[in-house]
C-alpha cells in the first residue's frame, strides 16, 4: 500500500530518489576555479603581442562574447542534465561521429597540453616565485637558486610529471579525497589572489620601479633593472607608447578567453549537481560565474596598469613576446604574481601568493583528470574506447584505469612541452581547440529544439521565446558566430600563436586522427554485428 | 584494442535491457520500439514501472487550467497549451487529471482519495502499456519480459498479468526461456532503502526468495539473473549514503563531503558469486550506470533518465553461454 500525501497542487508518493553530491554553490565554485585565476598569458603575451590593446576592455569584451555561449550551455544542461556535457549534447544533436570527433581531439587529446601547461605553471609561476621570493626577502642566494631550477626544463619537467601523478593517486585513491583537498586548494587560491590585489593596488610607477630594481638585484645581481630593460626594448623596436589599436583590443579577447571558456565546464558533472535542470541555477552557476570571474581578471588588470604603469608592461611583454632578455630577472619573465612578490618586503606575502599559485596550478591538473576522464569512460561504454578504459574500481569508486591512461599519455606531451623548439608556441592551442568544441556545442545548443525536440519541449528553457523562434537557436547561432570568430582568429592572427607549419600539424593532425579513430572502430565493431550509433540515436516513440 | 570476444558459428541472441522508466510514458513506447530498432530478439523491463507523482491539472473559472510543474505554476489558456502540457508530463512520467477547485480541494483533504487516484491511475497506465506492446509487438517474435521494482506495488502490477497476452509477458518470480537455450529468473524488490518504498524485505528474506528461483534454473552457465536490486559494492550501486530519519532523506556529509557507498545487495552479491550466471541484470541506482565483471558474470546497470524522455538500455549479444559483446545505448 503506497503512502500517499497531498502537497499543494502536487500529489506525491513514497519511492526512492536520485540524490546529487554537488550544490550549485560548489559548482560555482569549480567554474571559478577551472577559469584559472592565476592563468597569466592575458597580462604577458597581449601588452608584448598586441601594441595599443587595452588589457581591460580586451578581458571585458572576451566575458561579453562568451554571454551566449553561457546561456546556451544553461539551455543544454537543464535540458539534458547529466555527467558528459559537450559529449552528450553534440551526440544528442549531431550524432557520434560528429560528436567524438569534436570532443575527443580539441578535449580529450588537446587538454593533454593542458597537463603539461598545469605542471610548467606550478613550476615556473608556483615554485619559482615562491623561492625566488623568498630569497630577496630573506637575502638567501640558495632559496633564490632553488627558484631558479623550478625555470629550468629539468625542473619543470619532473615538477610537471610529478604534478600529474600526484593528482592521479589523489583521485584514484578516492574522489572524496580530492574534494577534501579542494577546499583547501579554493582557500589559498582566493585568498593569493587578494593578496595580490592588495599589493598591486598599493602600488604606484613612482614606487614600484625601485621596489623591482631591488627584487631584481637581490635575485639575479642585475644593476638598475628598470632602465636596462626600457632601454633594450626601445633598442629592440618595441613601442612603449602604442596609439590605441581596435584590432590590437579585439585581439586580447581569444587571449582572455582562454580562462572565460571555462565558465561552462560544470557542464561536464551536471549529473551530480543539484537543481541542474533549474534554469536559475544553471544561470548562477555558469553565467554568474563567468562574470564573476570576468571582472576580477579585469579588476587584476587595472591594478597591474595601477602598479607599474602601461609602459612597464610593455617592457614586461617584451621579455616574453620579443625575446629582450635585457626585461627578464635572470631569464625570467615579469608576470603578474612575479610583479607582486617584487612589490612587496614581506616573507609572508611572498608565502600566501606562492602558495596560491602552486595550489591553483595543482587544481588545474586535477580539473583536466576529473573531467576528461568521465568523457573517456562515456566514450568506452559507446565503445568507442577500449573497455578496460570503463572500468571503475569497486572499492574506491573511481575509473582508475582512465586516469592511469591519461596520466601515461600526458608524458609524452610533458616532454614535447617543455624540450621541443616551438612547442610552447602552442600554448594558446588549448583555447583553440575547447573554442571549437564550446563553438560547436553552440551550433548543438541552436539546434536542439530542431534535432532533439522531445528533449528541448520537456525542458524549462523551451518556454522563452522571441517572435516565434526559441531563444536558445538565437543565443546560439550568436554565440556560434561570435566564438567562431574566435577561433578563426586563432588560425589568421600569428599573434595568437597558432599560425606555424607545425600549428597547423598538430590541429589538423589531432583532428585527423580522431576521425580516423572513429571510423576505424566503427567498422571494427560493426564486423562483429555492433552498430555504435546505437548509442547515440533516439528511438523513435511512436 | 579488444572490444568483443570471438565470434561464435551459432546465430546469437540478442538482448536489450532497460529498467526504471518509473510511468513515463514517451520512454516506454521507446522501449517497445526497441526491439526493433535495435534488431534485438528479446527486450527486458527490469522493474520500477510505476510513476512517482501525479499532477492534477485544476480547471479555472475561466476556463483555462493551471497546474504545478517542477516548482512552477504553469498557466494554460488554450487546448494547444494544455496538450503540450500534458505531453511533458507523460514525458517526465508524472501521471496527470483535470479536475476543477472544488475536486482538488476534496482530494487534496484526503489521503485515502489520494492514493486511490495513484492507484487507478498506475492500473490505467500500465494496462495501456500491455495494450500497446500486444499491438506493436504482434508478429514480430520480439519477446518483451517485464518484472516490477521495489517503487512498483502489488496491486498495481497485477495489471500487467494478462490472460492470454501474445508479447508481454510478466517475469516477475518465474523462471522463463529468453531462447531455446538460456532461461532468466526475475526478482523485483529490494532490500530496505530510505524512502521506505512499497516492495522491500531484509537482506535474509531476499537471499531466501533468490534461492528458491535459482533452484528452477536448469543450467547456471546460461542463466540471467535478472534482479532490480544490484549486487553490493560492484560499482552498480555507488550513490550518496543517506541519513535514513529524515524525511525526505538526506544525504550525509563528513568533513565537507558526501559520502558514497554502494547501496546494492550483499544477497544479490553472493548469489552471483555462489551461482555464477552469464549475466545479471540490474537497475534502481539511476546514477550508477556500469557495467562489472564478478567472477565469470557480466553484470550491468544501464541507469535511468526517464525524466529526460531518454531511454537508456543496453544491449547484449549471447550465444551458448558466452557473452560476445554489449553496448549502453541512450535511445
Amino acid at each position: 500500500m503506497a503512502t500517499a500525501t497531498a502537497r499543494p497542487e502536487v500529489f506525491t508518493r513514497k519511492a526512492s530518489g536520485l540524490v546529487r553530491v554537488m550544490s550549485p554553490f560548489s559548482a560555482f565554485v569549480y567554474n571559478i576555479l577551472t577559469m584559472g585565476l592565476i592563468f597569466p598569458w592575458t597580462y604577458l603575451w597581449a601588452p608584448g603581442a598586441l601594441p595599443g590593446g587595452k588589457l581591460v576592455w580586451g578581458i571585458l569584451l572576451a566575458m561579453v562574447i562568451e554571454i551566449p555561449i553561457a546561456f546556451v550551455y544553461v539551455w543544454l544542461s537543464t535540458a539534458l542534465p547529466r555527467s558528459g556535457g559537450d559529449y552528450v549534447f553534440q551526440s544528442r544533436v549531431f550524432g557520434g561521429g560528429t560528436a567524438f570527433t569534436v570532443v575527443m581531439s580539441g578535449y580529450v587529446i588537446w587538454i593533454l597540453q593542458w597537463v603539461a601547461l598545469s605542471g610548467w605553471l606550478l613550476s615556473y609561476l608556483g615554485f619559482a616565485p615562491l623561492f625566488l621570493g623568498l630569497g630577496a626577502t630573506t637575502g638567501s642566494a640558495a632559496m633564490s637558486g632553488i627558484g631558479i631550477w623550478f625555470t629550468t626544463s629539468t625542473g619543470i619537467i619532473i615538477t610537471s610529471i610529478l604534478n600529474a601523478l600526484v593528482a592521479a593517486l589523489i583521485l584514484i585513491s578516492g574522489f572524496k579525497n580530492y574534494v577534501r583537498f579542494q577546499t583547501v586548494m579554493i582557500v589559498g587560491t582566493l585568498l593569493a589572489f587578494v593578496t595580490m590585489l592588495v599589493v598591486l593596488f598599493l602600488g604606484s610607477p613612482a614606487t614600484s620601479m625601485a621596489k623591482i630594481d631591488s627584487f631584481a638585484l637581490a635575485v639575479s645581481g642585475t644593476q638598475n633593472f628598470v632602465q636596462t630593460a626600457i632601454d633594450a626594448s626601445v633598442a629592440a623596436g618595441v613601442d612603449l607608447n602604442p596609439p590605441f589599436s581596435l584590432l590590437a583590443t579585439l585581439l586580447v579577447a581569444p587571449i582572455a578567453w582562454t580562462s572565460l571558456q571555462w565558465a561552462t565546464y560544470s557542464a561536464q558533472q551536471n549529473g551530480e549537481i543539484k537543481n541542474a535542470r533549474s534554469f536559475n541555477s544553471q544561470v548562477f552557476i555558469i553565467v554568474g560565474s563567468l562574470i564573476f570571474t570576468g571582472i576580477l581578471l579585469a579588476i587584476l588588470a587595472a591594478g597591474l596598469e595601477k602598479a607599474v604603469g602601461t609602459e612597464f608592461l610593455y617592457v614586461a611583454g617584451a621579455g616574453y613576446w620579443s625575446g629582450v632578455g635585457e626585461a627578464t630577472v635572470a631569464g625570467f619573465w615579469l608576470w603578474p604574481n612575479i610583479i607582486a612578490v617584487a612589490l612587496t618586503a614581506s616573507p609572508l606575502v611572498v608565502v600566501i601568493i606562492g602558495l596560491g599559485y602552486i595550489l591553483n596550478s595543482h587544481q588545474i591538473v586535477h580539473n583536466c583528470y576529473i573531467g576528461m576522464t568521465r568523457v573517456m569512460v562515456a566514450m568506452s561504454l559507446d565503445r568507442l574506447l577500449p573497455e578496460a578504459i570503463s572500468k571503475v574500481d569497486e572499492k574506491r569508486h573511481t575509473p582508475a584505469n582512465a586516469h592511469w591512461a591519461y596520466f601515461i599519455a600526458s608524458i609524452p606531451v610533458i616532454l614535447l612541452y617543455n624540450l621541443y623548439p616551438g612547442w610552447v608556441g602552442l600554448t594558446l592551442g588549448v583555447t583553440f581547440a575547447c573554442g571549437y568544441v564550446f563553438v560547436i556545442t553552440c551550433l548543438a545548443g541552436a539546434l536542439l529544439p530542431y534535432r532533439a525536440k522531445d528533449v528541448y519541449e520537456a525542458s524549462p528553457g523551451a518556454k522563452y521565446k522571441i517572435g516565434g523562434v526559441p531563444l536558445v537557436t538565437i543565443l546560439g547561432a550568436t554565440g556560434f558566430i561570435l566564438g567562431g570568430v574566435m577561433v578563426m582568429m586563432f588560425m589568421l592572427y600569428p599573434q595568437l600563436g597558432l599560425t606555424s607549419a607545425l600549428a597547423y600539424w598538430v590541429v589538423f593532425g589531432v583532428l585527423a586522427f580522431s576521425a580516423i579513430w572513429y571510423f576505424l572502430v566503427k567498422n571494427a565493431q560493426k564486423s562483429r554485428g555492433i552498430n555504435v550509433d546505437y548509442a547515440f540515436k533516439e528511438i523513435p516513440p511512436e | 584494442m579488444k572490444f568483443f570476444s570471438k565470434k561464435s558459428s551459432k546465430k546469437p541472441t540478442r538482448l536489450f535491457f532497460a529498467t526504471d522508466l518509473h510511468g513515463s510514458e514517451r520512454t516506454y513506447r521507446k522501449f517497445i520500439n526497441a526491439g526493433k530498432f535495435y534488431e534485438a530478439n528479446v527486450i527486458v523491463m527490469g522493474g520500477d514501472i510505476q510513476g512517482k507523482l501525479l499532477i492534477p491539472i485544476i480547471k479555472e473559472s475561466n476556463g483555462h487550467h493551471r497546474a504545478t510543474l517542477q516548482g512552477r505554476v504553469e498557466h494554460m489558456a488554450s487546448q494547444d497549451e494544455l496538450t503540450a502540457l500534458i505531453g511533458r508530463l507523460d514525458t517526465l512520467g508524472f501521471y496527470n487529471k483535470i479536475m476543477d477547485e472544488e475536486e482538488f480541494r476534496a482530494i487534496s483533504a484526503d489521503p485515502k482519495a489520494v492514493d486511490k487516484l495513484f492507484h487507478e491511475k498506475a492500473r490505467q497506465k500500465l494496462s495501456d502499456w500491455v495494450d500497446l506492446a500486444e499491438e506493436r509487438l504482434n508478429g514480430t517474435g520480439i519477446k518483451c519480459f517485464v518484472t516490477g521494482g521495489n517503487d512498483d506495488e502489488w496491486d498495481v502490477l497485477s495489471a500487467i498479468k494478462r490472460e492470454g497476452a501474445q508479447s508481454l509477458i510478466a517475469c516477475e518470480n518465474e523462471m522463463v526461456m529468453v531462447d531455446d537455450d538460456h532461461s532468466m529468473i526475475s526478482i523485483g524488490i529490494s532490500t530496505p532503502t530510505p524512502w521506505n518504498t512499497p516492495r522491500e524485505v531484509s537482506e535474509g528474506e531476499l537471499g531466501k526468495i533468490i534461492e528458491a528461483m535459482a533452484a528452477k534454473v536448469p543450467d547456471m552457465d546460461k542463466a540471467i539473473f535478472n534482479f532490480h536490486d544490484p549486487p553490493k559494492d560492484s560499482t552498480l550501486d555507488t550513490c550518496p549514503m543517506l541519513d535514513w530519519t529524515k524525511d525526505p532523506p538526506t544525504q550525509i556529509v563528513q568533513g565537507g563531503q558526501v559520502v558514497l557507498y554502494g547501496a546494492g545487495s550483499q544477497s544479490v552479491r553472493a548469489a552471483i558469486e555462489k551461482y555464477k550466471p552469464m549475466l545479471g541484470l540490474h537497475g534502481h541506482i539511476h546514477e550508477s550506470q556500469s557495467v562489472a565483471k564478478i567472477g565469470r558474470t557480466t553484470c550491468i546497470n544501464p541507469g535511468s533518465e526517464y525524466g529526460e524522455g531518454i531511454l537508456r538500455g543496453c544491449l547484449v549479444n549471447f550465444v551458448d553461454g558466452e557473452i560476445q559483446g554489449y553496448q549502453m545505448t541512450s535511445g
